[in-house]
C-alpha cells in the first residue's frame, strides 16, 4: 500500500462497518439505527474530544472527565427549568424559542463547567504535573469529590430531564421514522467539530495548542506560558464534556450522578480507537463506537458492549496508538 | 546460605546486604510488631464476641491481601491498573457460580473453584496486559479500567449464570457451614463461622508470605528497578515488558484468591458487592493511606477506611441531631465518600508515602542521625 492508500483505510474500515449490518436488518430499521447511532457517536465525540485534548496536550489521564460531564448534565437541567419557569420558552411552539432556551442552557452548562475546569486544573491538577502516578490519584480523588458534590448539592435520585416541546416526536419520511432530536444532535456535534477543527487548524492559538501536543518543552522555550494554555485546554475540555452532558441528558431524557461514570468508560475506548490527541481520530472513533453500538443493540441486545470492547482490542492489536495521529 | 570459609568482602553488595538484613531479622523491633499483629487477629474471636466486630476484622484481613496484591502492582511495579477488582470478582463469582448456582456444595468443588478462579484470572491478566502494557504504561489504566466495567456490565446482565443484580447467595459445606457447631472452646462456641475466620486468616497470611517472597525474590527487584528508572532496566538487558506482565498477572492470582476468600465470609456475591468501581476506589484509598510500595500499608490502609466505616452511621445520627430539618446537612453526612476524596487528594499531595513510609522514613532518619 501506498502511503496515500494508506491514508482512506481508516475510512474504508468506517464504511464497512457501517454497511455491513444491511444484510441482517431491513433498510427501514437500519436507517432509524444509523441515525440514533450517528447521534450517540457525536455526543460520545464531544466527551472524548475533550478528554483526548487534555491527554494530548497537558499528557494528563483526567479521569474527573465524567464528573464534569455529569455538572454538565446537572447545570444544563437546572438552567434549562430556572428559565423555563421565567420565561416559558421550553413549552412554547415556536421552534426559535425551544432551540433559543436549549442552547442558553447549553452554553451555561459550558461556561459554568469551564470555570470548574479552570479550577479543578489549578488547585488540583497542576501541582503534579510530570508525575502519571500521582496524576492519575488526583483526577480520581477530584471525580470522587466532583461526583459527590453532585449528589450533596442536588440529591442522590435519579431526575427527568425536560425536553423543549419541538425536540419531541418525530417526522415520516418516505414511511422512515425518523426521530428529531437524533438529528439535532447530529447537527450540533457536526458544528462544534468543525468550529473545533477550524480554530486548531486556521488559528494562532490551534497552531500553539498542536505545537504542544507534539513538544510541550520547545513551545515553552518559544516564549509561550505553556501553563497558561493547559488551563485553557483544559477549560475548553470541561466546557466540551459539559456541552456533551447537556445534549447526552436530553437525549436519554434523564439524569442521575452516576451517568458520568458510564460514560467515561465509552470515551476512554473511543479516544483510545480515535489516537490519543486526535480530534479527527475522536469523531471516528466516536461514529464507529455509536454505531456498532446500535446495530448491536438491536441485533444481540445482551452484546452491546462486548462489540464495543472487541472493536478496542482488534484496534490496540493492528494500530497500537489508535487510528489517528496526535495533533490532527 | 553463609558460608563460613568466607569473609565478608568477598559477597558482592546485594549478597552484603541480603545478608545483613537476614542477621537482623529476629533483632527488628518491626518482626516483634508483626508477630503481635498476627496474635491479634488469631485471638480476636475469642476476645470479641460480637458478630460485627468479628466481621470487621475479618474484612480488614481480606482487604489487606487484595490491597497488598495491588501494591504489588503499583508500589513495586510502577502500573497502574484501574481494574483489579475485576480479579477479585472473578474469585467471589467462582465460589459463588460452584456453590450456589450448580450446587456442588463439596470441599473438592470449593477447592476447583478457587483453581479455576485462579487459573482464569492468570489467564485473562496476561492477555490483557500482552496487549495493552505492549505500547504504554498509561494504556493499561484505561484498558484495565473499560474490562472491569465491562465485567461489571456483564454480571448484572447474565442472569442464568450469575443471577444479575440479585447475586447468588449460597451454603457452605461440612465444617463451614453457619449451622455447623465444634463445641465451646475459650468460652465461645466454634461455630462454621469461627471455622471460616480461621481458614481464611490461614489463607491470607500464606497470600501475605507468597507475595513478601515474590517481592523480594530476583524478579521483584527487577520489578523495582523497573519501577524506578526503565530506561536503565532496558539499557542492563531485561525486557520490562515481559516483567510487568509477570507482576500484573501474579497478582491478579493473588487478588482472585483474596475474592474466593470475601465469598466464603460473605456467602453472598452480586455485582456490587464484588466488582464494581466503588470497590476500586476504596482499593485506591488503603493503598494511597496504608502507602505504595510496603506491603504492609495494605492492613492499616484497610483497617483505616473499614474501621472508620463502621463508625460513619453514628456519626451521621450525631449530625442529624445538631442540625434537624436541613436537607443538605443530612446529606453532607451522609456523603462519606467526598470526605473520603478530599482525604485522598490531601493524602496525595502531603504524605505520598502513606503511614507507612511516612512512618519508616520517620526511623530510617532518626537511625542516621
Amino acid at each position: 500500500m501506498t502511503p496515500n492508500q494508506r491514508k482512506w483505510l481508516p475510512t474504508l474500515i468506517v464504511l464497512a462497518i457501517f454497511l455491513s449490518p444491511l444484510s441482517l436488518i431491513s433498510p427501514k430499521t437500519y436507517i432509524t439505527l444509523t441515525i440514533s447511532g450517528l447521534a450517540m457517536g457525536m455526543l460520545l465525540f464531544l466527551v472524548a474530544s475533550g478528554f483526548s485534548l487534555i491527554f494530548g496536550f497537558l499528557s494528563v489521564l483526567n479521569l474527573a472527565h465524567g464528573a464534569l460531564f455529569t455538572w454538565g448534565a446537572y447545570i444544563g437541567f437546572t438552567s434549562f427549568t430556572l428559565i423555563n419557569q421565567w420565561t416559558g420558552w421550553g413549552g412554547s411552539d415556536s421552534i426559535f424559542l425551544n432551540i433559543g432556551i436549549f442552547l442558553l442552557a447549553l452554553i451555561l452548562a459550558g461556561l459554568l463547567v469551564g470555570l470548574l475546569g479552570i479550577i479543578t486544573e489549578r488547585l488540583v491538577i497542576r501541582p503534579v504535573y510530570g508525575s502519571h502516578l500521582f496524576q492519575i490519584f488526583i483526577t480520581v480523588g477530584a471525580m470522587i469529590v466532583l461526583e459527590e458534590l453532585v449528589r450533596i448539592v442536588w440529591g442522590p435520585n435519579d431526575e427527568v430531564m425536560p425536553v423543549p416541546i419541538s425536540f419531541m416526536g418525530s417526522w415520516d419520511i418516505f414511511d422512515v421514522v425518523v426521530s428529531k432530536y437524533p438529528l439535532i444532535a447530529i447537527v450540533m456535534g457536526l458544528i462544534l467539530y468543525v468550529v473545533i477543527l477550524m480554530i486548531l487548524r486556521k488559528t494562532r492559538l490551534g497552531t500553539i495548542v498542536r505545537a504542544g501536543v507534539e513538544n510541550p518543552e520547545m513551545v515553552q522555550v518559544m516564549g509561550h506560558n505553556i501553563y497558561r494554555y493547559f488551563t485553557g485546554v483544559f477549560a475548553v475540555g470541561s466546557a466540551l464534556a459539559a456541552i456533551g452532558g447537556g445534549m447526552w441528558a436530553t437525549f436519554v431524557k434523564s439524569i442521575h450522578p452516576a451517568m458520568g461514570g458510564e460514560v467515561i468508560i465509552f470515551a476512554l475506548i473511543v479516544a483510545i480507537i480515535g489516537g490519543l490527541g486526535s480530534i479527527t481520530g475522536s469523531v471516528v472513533g466516536a461514529l464507529l463506537v455509536g454505531l456498532s453500538y446500535n446495530y448491536v443493540a438491536y441485533l444481540v441486545p445482551k452484546a452491546a458492549l462486548g462489540i464495543t470492547m472487541l472493536l478496542l482490542v482488534i484496534i490496540l492489536s493492528f494500530r497500537p496508538t489508535g487510528l489517528f495521529h496526535e495533533g490532527t | 546460605m553463609k558460608e563460613p570459609d568466607l569473609k565478608k568482602n568477598d559477597f558482592n553488595p546485594v549478597q552484603q546486604f541480603r545478608l545483613e538484613e537476614r542477621e537482623a531479622r529476629f533483632r527488628s523491633p518491626s518482626f516483634f510488631l508483626r508477630i503481635l499483629l498476627l496474635a491479634f487477629f488469631v485471638f480476636t474471636p475469642f476476645m470479641f464476641h460480637s458478630f460485627e466486630v468479628l466481621d470487621v476484622v475479618l474484612k480488614i484481613i481480606i482487604f489487606s491481601a487484595l490491597v497488598a496484591s495491588y501494591d504489588v502492582i503499583l508500589g513495586y511495579t510502577g502500573i497502574v491498573s484501574l481494574g483489579h477488582v475485576l480479579y477479585f470478582g472473578i474469585g467471589c463469582y467462582s465460589v459463588g457460580i460452584f456453590m450456589g448456582n450448580l450446587g456442588w456444595v463439596s470441599y473438592g468443588h470449593l477447592a476447583l473453584a478457587f483453581l479455576i478462579a485462579i487459573v482464569v484470572s492468570g489467564i485473562l491478566s496476561v492477555l490483557i496486559g500482552l496487549f495493552s502494557l505492549r505500547i504504554r504504561a498509561i494504556f493499561f489504566a484505561m484498558v484495565t479500567l473499560a474490562f472491569m466495567e465491562f465485567a461489571f456490565i456483564l454480571s448484572s446482565q447474565l442472569r442464568s449464570i450469575t443471577g444479575g443484580d440479585d447475586g447468588i447467595s449460597f451454603k457452605l459445606p461440612g465444617i463451614l457451614a453457619v449451622d455447623y457447631s465444634f463445641g465451646h472452646f475459650l468460652g465461645i462456641e466454634l461455630t462454621g463461622r469461627i471455622v471460616s475466620y480461621f481458614l481464611i486468616l490461614l489463607i491470607c497470611v500464606i497470600l501475605f508470605l507468597l507475595m513478601l517472597r515474590f517481592v523480594h525474590s530476583p524478579v521483584g527487584r527487577v520489578l523495582q528497578s523497573i519501577r524506578d528508572n526503565e530506561p536503565r532496566s532496558i539499557a542492563l538487558g531485561y525486557r520490562t515488558y515481559l516483567f510487568q506482565v509477570i507482576a500484573s498477572s501474579f497478582a491478579s492470582c493473588v487478588a482472585a484468591v483474596a475474592g474466593g476468600c470475601f465469598a466464603i465470609w460473605v456467602r453472598y456475591v452480586s455485582p456490587d458487592s464484588s466488582l464494581s468501581v466503588p470497590i476500586m476506589l476504596d482499593v485506591l484509598l488503603m493503598v494511597i493511606v496504608g502507602g505504595m510500595g510496603t506491603l504492609y500499608g495494605g492492613i492499616f490502609g484497610a483497617a483505616f477506611l473499614m474501621i472508620t466505616r463502621a463508625f460513619l452511621p453514628k456519626l451521621q445520627v450525631l449530625m442529624a441531631s445538631i442540625l434537624p430539618g436541613v436537607p443538605m446537612a443530612s446529606r453532607l453526612s451522609e456523603r462519606w465518600l467526598f470526605y473520603f476524596g478530599l482525604l485522598f487528594i490531601i493524602i496525595v499531595y502531603f504524605f505520598p508515602k502513606g503511614i507507612v513510609g511516612t512512618v519508616q522514613e520517620f526511623f530510617s532518619r532518626r537511625r542516621n542521625n
